[in-house]
């Protein structure tokens, strides 16, 4: 017996004009959704705290322009894979957490895509994490950290005088990798015929001259996954994106500092998405951006050692928020509770799909 | 070989009466007795010795409810094993949507099984110290220092120099087996003889190696989860050509675990402090700990992509120490580790706890009442002080 993704991905666009049939029509067929997770984990604490907000300026100062929810919560697994995919599919998801397992059911980018009819390029998932390579099946997965890491690796094993010192270098390895296929590193990029090809390839090579050679000379995973997400929307447009930043789990490392960076970063990539959104022209004025974190983090009352780990359940693990920004948001607070199943159902309602969610749509925002 | 006590309740059928998640649990703790402290031997057969003296009515008033919880998470014989405990049973709790209840159902019954097993720890109370040194180069002064602790702040009548005025508190009277633990991101201070000592640099040679392992097994050998990498890791051993700690079988098992935890103990000094003193309190237990922190070094570009790669040879750039990086971190470290102590009824209103830092002339201290400092302590009476405390 065929589980209802099997049956999705086997009827592929074929079916899609009988899906589409039984889909609620959208209000507006050209509103775009833009999901941007603080993948890693990140704790009210180090936010949207009072002595948090000093890390992240520019949500602080979006805030006011947007709809805040303080209440959102991660029911489920608290891991990486699993929380994210309760994200997308508005099913709490139990999966292996290494990526060896898709999410058990459809993500809110199947159902898009087979209700919709829509075109490969209209779903893109740009995530800095590499397990997310089965986040989200059918759908353009991109991986820019782990393009990055095989770069840079290639640059070390190779010597040189300057080493990864020497960004042209770093940049010549990484568009010989795309060069030679970007499946090799994980990625998943729907082929639409050659003209889609190339322009994939020149789009992500203009992404990576913009990395190289920016002004701040950036070096993280979330920075070169921003320069990819800008660059796919200029060119791309597509109707519905998640962007996964991940900088923040060096955590993990024990370092404060480097974690309250890493917070720091995210806020300012987060910033100049949200800027692109509004000075882009296929995207100002019709897009829903859906700010949240993927899980907490443990708080520093915990035997699991405080900010380095995810793994308590505690409050500061499981409650954190959510940032509504953008085409149809009410501006304004709430008090009351959301949850991450909540998010597929939302972004379904928005983009007129018929969706199976254990989640509601979010009133303030649909 | 497991102790006698231990043996008997396993020969009675003990482990075999209380539910699976808890037994196996704990038979796995108790199966690698060589590589467990005292302090944790004597807990084990203390909590298991008051289980199987509860009367029926008890026991089952204790267990039945965890019981029912795993009834509900469908705990079987299939998938738990009572003498196997691995990572795939963690992965079940974890990934089980009745985990959170049966979390609760465990903080439940340890939360009747404590009070009687701490009044116990509490009833052969004895003085405690802990020592938290910080590195001269810190970009602050005390007044910036500590901010996340309540204690007394007292002036020094001259600037503290750890080798002169903590050293001494160490090498006082004899030590007893594992009771007294100097841990440090340098060398700079000499362990006495009889005191545990674990370094980030001296453990060098042994990271470089795991640094190296780890890699190797990540990338090449295709590891499928974590159960197959915590097999790998556990393989890990310290060799006695990188350490003396590898002829203590319980010592050479925590350097392992602390080095390969999964967070950053094998990359950042002041992580490896942190967590192996977090981890000797928790285990081991000891009247007596000095942990000295050091300077981070900076991250260089694209760093945080090579994780287990050599710095110095991936990256040209100059290393850089971070001395504001290394302030913001061990603000967050100084609460953990005195969090820790206050988690345990040996620490609790018995413990002395000093922070200091090389070259500062105030320390911060957190004590029992009747652990008085004068207005302004002359730093050369520091360690006899503490030694009066301890009654050593």
């Amino acid at each position: 017996m065929l589980s209802k993704r099997q049956f999705l991905q086997a009827a592929g666009l074929t079916v899609a004009n009988q899906l589409g049939a039984i889909a609620a029509q959208p209000s507006d067929a050209k509103r775009k959704v833009i999901i941007v997770t603080f993948g890693g984990g990140v704790r009210y604490a180090e936010t949207f705290s009072k002595d948090g907000l000093r890390n992240i300026p520019r949500l602080a100062e979006l805030q006011p322009a947007g709809h805040f929810f303080r209440d959102c919560r991660n029911l489920g697994v608290l891991s990486h894979f699993n929380s994210t995919a309760s994200i997308l599919t508005g099913q709490w998801q139990r999966v292996d957490d290494f990526g060896f397992q898709p999410p058990a059911s459809p993500t809110i980018f199947e159902s898009f895509r087979s209700q919709r009819r829509v075109s490969p390029a209209e779903t893109w998932a740009i995530c800095t994490n590499k397990s997310f390579a089965s986040i989200a099946p059918n759908t353009n997965v991109v991986l820019p950290k782990q393009l990055l890491l095989e770069a840079v690796k290639d640059v070390v094993s190779k010597g040189g005088e300057l080493g990864v010192a020497d960004r042209s270098n770093v940049q010549r390895r990484l568009e010989t990798i795309l060069q030679e296929g970007c499946e090799g590193v994980g990625w998943t990029i729907f082929k639409g015929g050659r003209q889609l090809d190339k322009k994939v390839r020149d789009t992500l090579t203009h992404a990576l001259v913009e990395y190289i050679h920016g002004p701040e000379a950036p070096t993280s995973g979330d920075e070169l996954t921003f320069f990819i997400t800008r660059e796919v929307m200029r060119e791309f447009a597509p109707q519905l994106i998640l962007v996964n930043f991940w900088d923040m789990d060096v955590a993990h490392w024990g370092s404060y500092s480097l974690y309250l960076q890493a917070v720091t970063r995210t806020d300012r990539l987060v910033g100049m998405l949200w800027d692109e959104v509004r000075e882009n022209s296929a995207y100002k004025d019709k897009t829903t951006v859906l700010v949240l974190p993927e899980l907490g983090r443990d708080g520093d009352i915990n035997a699991a050692n405080g900010f380095l780990n995810h793994r308590s359940g505690d409050a500061s693990c499981r409650n954190m928020w959510m940032l509504a920004l953008g085409a149809g948001v009410d501006k304004g607070e709430t008090e009351g509770p959301i949850a991450h199943v909540d998010i597929a159902a939302t972004a379904a309602k928005l983009l007129g799909v018929k969706f199976d969610a254990a989640g509601k749509p979010i009133p303030e925002i649909v | 070989m497991i102790s006698p006590v231990l043996q008997a309740l396993i020969d009675k059928g003990l482990f075999d009466r209380i539910p699976a998640t808890f037994s196996t649990f704990f038979f796995d703790q108790i199966k690698d007795y060589e590589s467990l402290f005292p302090a944790e031997r004597n807990y084990f057969e203390r909590l298991f010795t008051l289980i199987d003296k509860l009367p029926k009515d008890e026991f089952d008033e204790l267990f039945v409810p965890l019981r029912r919880a795993e009834v509900t998470m469908g705990v079987n014989e299939k998938n738990w094993p009572r003498r196997t405990f691995t990572l795939d049973q963690v992965d079940f709790l974890n990934r089980n949507p009745h985990y959170p209840a049966w979390r609760a159902e465990i903080a439940k019954l340890f939360s009747r099984l404590d009070p009687v097993l701490e009044e116990d720890v509490r009833r052969r109370g004895r003085p405690r110290v802990s020592v938290v040194l910080s590195p001269s180069d810190l970009p602050v002064g005390p007044d910036r220092l500590w901010t996340k602790l309540q204690g007394r702040r007292v002036p020094l009548t001259e600037p503290l120099d750890p080798a002169k005025h903590i050293v001494p508190l160490l090498s006082a009277g004899t030590p007893a087996p594992y009771d007294r633990w100097l841990i440090q991101a340098s060398s700079d201070i000499a362990a006495p003889p009889g005191v545990v000592s674990l370094g980030y640099d001296a453990l060098a040679a042994y990271r470089q190696r795991l640094m190296s392992d780890v890699q190797q097994t990540v990338e090449k050998e295709q590891i499928r989860g974590p159960r197959e990498l915590g097999a790998r890791l556990k393989q890990m051993k310290l060799l006695t050509s990188e350490g003396a700690l590898a002829r203590d079988p319980a010592l050479a098992e925590f350097t392992r675990a602390v080095l390969l935890a999964g967070n950053g103990t094998l990359l950042i000094n002041n992580t490896f402090v942190e967590w192996a003193a977090v981890q000797a309190v928790r285990r081991a237990r000891p009247s007596c700990v000095v942990s000295s922190f050091g300077i981070r070094n900076k991250m260089k570009p694209f760093s945080s992509l090579l994780i287990y790669a050599d710095q110095d040879k991936s990256n040209v750039i100059p290393t850089q120490v971070d001395t504001l990086g290394t302030y913001v971190d061990l603000e967050m470290f100084y609460l953990y580790i005195w969090q820790e102590f206050e988690k345990y009824a040996e620490y609790v209103r018995n413990t002395v706890h000093v922070f200091a830092a090389a070259a500062m002339d105030e320390i911060l201290v957190i004590a029992p009442r009747d652990f008085t400092t004068p207005a302004k302590l002359d730093p050369a009476a520091l360690a006899p002080k503490l030694q009066e405390w301890m009654l050593w």
